[in-house]
């Protein structure tokens, strides 16, 4: 025995340490868990743009409707109207400013479906019908885009995403009134209610020419204020809800 | 087997005591094994590197119809690092073919979601984008590109580095590294005694010094747990822990720690690690776009980031490059002709580093100030935040240009102390969009734009006016108001005797025309007659956070505020009574594109709509025919914009401060030694203003008429109202039920048409009434 039987104990102990010190490469989880996403924010890049690499924010595939956009009031016993945007040029301007609907853009505007087909039998009030979008203003190209995507993020209970998609349309048109009231909507979700009534607010003075839109303002200043505990001033811009319809 | 008991004691003493040490020098050995092998667990699958925050520039947004030229849309292209092919063949190309723009975006992780990475066509037509396709020509509602990168949080000596992820890695990159640094690393197992002998081999043979013997494994672990001695006993340990790496980790996660972790060179006190960051620091682009060359460049300075800095020597790092190149066709990584083309290429690395702190420097301040009210500064130097921004590099580079030209004009005695500042933002968003600090704007120091406290001068007048205006039972634009010398005591018992800039009295003003022509009399007194503290009541609704002592000489403009803070109030003016307070930052992402936080648009309404109305027709009269009127020499007359000049005090301080629809800019111009200057508002401040302007293409001011607003024809010799045939007549906002009473048409005036070219458009009555007003001064 002797030097044999030292060399096995030998063995036996590197088994051993060998043993404790590695592991299975592929059972460890080290870095799938840690590794550090790309800090620069890059992602992946899609060399080719198939269909698959469709953008986020291409208009919905919806009905197209050949000029305009219905307009849906909320009672639905009114018919349909049509509604245009000149209220912007009501101001003191010598010339009116170039729009971000140049003519040479999109000529047909898509209207948003409803996500729920079955909307119109609950009594319409805009906050309940706030998943749907209630296409009753002359919206296109990047505006509709990006409510939609508003929207979709909302869907998904991400109000910030869909607050930042909002004011990714805001500044892309900042006097449109329906991106403020999409805005006042998600603050009141988040219990804003304060901020709620001042964008509604901003948005009214923004809203001439479209009562439809100004009746779901005033109604959603109503609302903001009730929670704010006004049930008086609630009560007065339920009112003039009624007169702007 | 058996064995013959022939040892002596003596040997089997001597063997059983070797045994024994041999036995405690393993377990030393095992120790030391597993002591440094929780090392290498703790500090490879935690969180590895501190990484300082990343701050970005507003993403480009693009959609048809959109305001932006494509000189614009290629300079934001350079500034990211595009390049411009004759094909596209990958992101970060773009293709320029007359008005119309291809490209392959490289898409990025914002704050709500992912933007792909796209092929767009873009056309162009006069100054806007007109329409806006997909590669295959379907229209694209709405994208955008990147965000510029402009800045990071850095502590004062620090180590920076992008992370990459080794998927992203470009084609060549690793087999070049491999090849260049260990060529058996897929091979070894974290030491590679073939590899030192390659590397005697080589070395001795070449005359030079082309292969290093570690392994990238041991330089892994040497930069990252040890420290830089040269002694037996920390390369054993090294060698050690490279193979306990090897172990634990797969050669690929050892590549992206290698790529991460690598010292790249030195930019000031910002240590350049990884290569990420090398390939945005030296070539502009993300990693994922070198192409061959740049990549040998790269690899070849792991070798002496410093010895081989192509900016500072450009040949040595030429060589070396070409010498990685040859090396790579050599093992036939690539063709001959593959290297022989690459060798042909110059270095492309940019004129310095772009990531360089010092871009944009008054901008970066207010973002880290606004940071540093929200997080901890570790928070900000070490956890890689990403941070979004509303910085406009593109107006940026026209506000900076615009004050270095303007202050560029000035010759009299002293004009180099001359200093500026400027700030601008989007009224209705309340998003700063530019920020000068300084004449040099690239430089860091004093940002005056955040800084310099001075008084205001007459930019305090719409405060005064809209204050009157909301009173409409007392005021309306038209209230014929004393413009002759009073004299009251001030708050300290001095007398206080306010005077015209032009030292004269001009007897019966319209209010509107008291403000265009910014007469101190007329106005400093309907102050006292409104109140001081009324006046700084609404100064402080305006949005300024400042507490004046209610003295008359506030309403002249002796409180003092800084280019912000007046940005601040104007912009409740601009935006129709709603304060908004201007916003920087947009959000902020966790280095792993976390939501984190978000700073909102948030509005409170302060004031009457039609007061506000009111006060924005005013301050429009400035710019038509008042203190600004020099505008309408270099802008087109029917851009309509609103504003005011403020001078103080032996034009210590030239102030401007006036918006467009879109744009709002404060432009202060001084001496740092409040020394006197020969400018007033309206020849120091208001050219940079009009310059700006000028560069930045605004939208007309067109504020919708609120509710409460009416307006009527006006007799301005009588200040009655009447009709539109009055030859004479002039249309006048007014809230409902102020305007005045009706007067008939007054004397009829000669109305032969002006000669004068300065009326806008085709107006022949408002040309007339131009001249007459004009001649009134």
């Amino acid at each position: 025995m002797g030097i044999n039987k030292q060399w096995v104990l030998l063995v036996a102990g590197l088994a051993l340490l060998q043993g404790c010190a590695s592991t299975n490469r592929d059972a460890i989880p080290v870095t799938e868990a840690g590794r550090p996403v790309e800090a620069s924010g890059r992602i992946p890049t899609q060399t080719t743009s198939n269909t698959t690499a469709q953008p986020k924010y291409t208009q919905p595939s919806a009905p197209v409707q050949d000029s305009g956009v219905v307009v849906m009031v909320p009672q639905g016993n009114n018919p349909p109207l049509q509604v245009g945007s000149a209220a912007a040029n009501a101001g003191i301007s010598v010339n009116p400013p170039p729009v971000w609907n140049t003519p040479s853009a999109i000529t047909t505007t898509p209207t948003i479906p409803p996500s729920a087909p079955t909307m119109p039998t609950a009594p319409a009030r805009p906050l309940d019908t706030a998943s749907v979008l209630a296409a009753d203003e002359q919206l296109d190209g990047p505006v509709l885009a990006l409510l939609t995507t508003a929207q979709q993020l909302q869907g998904n209970g991400d109000l910030n995403g869909a607050a930042s998609s909002l004011e990714r349309a805001q500044r892309i048109a900042p006097r449109e009134p329906q991106v403020l009231y999409r805005l006042a909507l998600i603050r009141l979700n988040q219990g804003d209610a304060a901020q709620a009534e001042q964008l509604s607010r901003r948005a009214l003075s923004y809203a001439a020419g479209r009562p439809a839109l100004q009746a779901g303002l005033w109604d959603l200043i109503a609302q903001a204020r009730e929670k704010q505990g006004d049930p008086a001033g609630a009560a007065q811009a339920r009112q003039r809800a009624k007169v702007s319809l | 087997m058996t064995h013959p008991k022939r040892r002596t004691g003596g040997i089997r003493w001597w063997l059983s005591g070797l045994f024994k040490l041999f036995l405690v020098a393993l377990v030393a050995l095992g120790a030391l094994a597993v002591y440094l092998d929780e090392q290498i667990q703790e500090r490879f699958s935690g969180r590895r590197w501190a990484i300082p925050a990343k701050v970005y520039a507003r993403p480009l947004e693009l959609f048809a119809g959109q305001k932006l030229s494509q000189q614009d849309f290629l300079t934001e292209l350079d500034a990211l690092g595009y390049r411009r092919e004759k094909t596209l063949n990958g992101p970060g190309e773009v293709v320029i073919n007359g008005n119309q723009v291809e490209l392959h975006t490289r898409g990025f992780q914002f704050f709500e979601g992912t933007e792909p990475s796209l092929r767009l066509k873009l056309r162009f037509s006069g100054n806007y984008l007109s329409h806006l396709t997909d590669h295959q020509g379907k229209d694209l509602a709405v994208a955008r590109l990147d965000p510029l990168t402009i800045g990071g949080i850095y502590p004062a000596h620090n180590e920076d580095r992008i992370l990459i992820n080794i998927d992203q890695t470009p084609a060549y990159l690793i087999e070049t590294l491999v090849a260049v640094e260990d060529r058996d690393f897929f091979e070894h197992f974290g030491v590679s005694p073939k590899g030192i002998v390659r590397a005697l081999w080589v070395n001795t043979s070449s005359g030079k010094l082309v292969q290093g013997g570690s392994t990238l494994t041991q330089q892994l672990v040497k930069n990252f747990y040890l420290s830089n001695e040269r002694t037996l006993s920390r390369k054993l340990t090294e060698a050690m822990m490279a193979v306990l790496l090897e172990v634990h980790y797969s050669k690929r996660e050892i590549l992206e720690g290698y790529f991460n972790e690598v010292f790249m060179g030195q930019d000031g006190n910002r240590a350049i690690h990884g290569f990420g960051l090398a390939s945005h620091y030296f070539f502009n682009i993300p990693l994922a776009e070198l192409k061959l060359h740049q990549i040998a460049l790269l690899v070849g300075m792991v070798k002496g980031p410093t010895y081989y800095n192509p900016r500072r020597n450009p040949e040595r790092a030429l060589q070396r490059r070409n010498l990685v190149l040859d090396l790579l066709a050599e093992q036939k990584i690539v063709t001959l002709e593959q290297a022989e083309q690459a060798k042909q290429q110059p270095l492309g690395v940019t004129r310095s580093g772009s990531l360089a702190n010092t871009s944009f420097p008054a901008f970066l301040d207010l973002v880290k100030r606004q940071l540093r009210q929200d997080y901890r500064e570790e928070d900000l130097t070490e956890e890689g935040l990403r941070v979004f921004t509303s910085f406009d590099p593109l107006l940026q580079i026209k506000a900076e240009q615009s004050v270095t030209e303007v202050l560029g004009r000035f010759k009299w005695k002293g004009h180099e102390e001359l200093e500026g500042a400027m700030a601008v933002t989007n009224p209705e968003t309340g998003e700063v969009l530019a920020l000068v600090g300084g004449r040099e704007a690239g430089f860091a120091g004093f940002n005056r734009a955040l800084d310099a406290v001075r008084p205001i001068g007459s930019l305090v007048k719409p405060a005064i006016f809209l204050t009157a205006l909301e009173q409409p039972n007392r005021y309306s634009l038209t209230t014929a108001l004393p413009d002759q010398a009073f004299s009251i005591k001030d708050g300290t018992g001095q007398l206080w005797q306010p005077q015209n800039y032009d030292r004269r009295e001009h007897g019966s003003v319209y209010l509107y025309k008291a403000l265009a022509n910014s007469y101190n009399l007329s106005t400093a007194k309907m102050g006292l007659d409104l109140g001081v503290p009324n006046v700084l009541k609404t100064i402080k609704r305006l949005g300024v956070d400042r507490d004046w002592p209610a003295y008359p000489s506030v309403l002249l403009g002796a409180g003092a505020l800084t280019p912000m803070e007046v940005t601040s109030m104007y912009q409740t003016l601009a935006n129709g009574g709603f304060n908004t307070q201007p916003r920087g930052i947009r959000s902020v992402l966790t280095a792993r594109s976390e939501p984190l936080k978000r700073y909102p648009f948030q509005v409170e309404q302060r004031f009457d709509a039609g007061a506000v109305y009111l006060t924005q027709y005013a301050m429009q009269r400035v710019m038509t025919e008042g203190t600004a009127r020099a505008a309408y020499n270099r802008l087109p007359r029917n851009l309509t914009l609103a504003g005011k000049t403020g001078t103080t005090n032996d034009s210590r301080d030239s102030w401007f401060a006036g918006f467009s629809q879109d744009l709002l800019a404060v432009v202060w111009l001084g001496r740092d030694d409040n020394g006197k200057t020969p400018l007033t508002g309206g020849t120091g401040a208001l050219p940079v203003w009009v310059e700006f302007m000028r560069k930045a293409n605004p939208l007309p001011l067109s504020t919708p008429m609120p509710d409460n607003i009416v307006e009527a024809w006006i007799d301005p010799q009588t200040g009655l109202s009447t009709t539109a045939d009055c030859p004479n007549a002039q249309k006048i906002p007014y809230i409902r039920g102020s305007e005045p009473m009706f007067g008939g048409c007054g004397p009829v005036y000669d109305t032969a048409p002006s000669t004068a070219p300065s009326a806008p458009g085709d107006d022949p009555i408002q040309d007339w009434l131009k001249e007459w007003t004009q001649q009134q001064q």
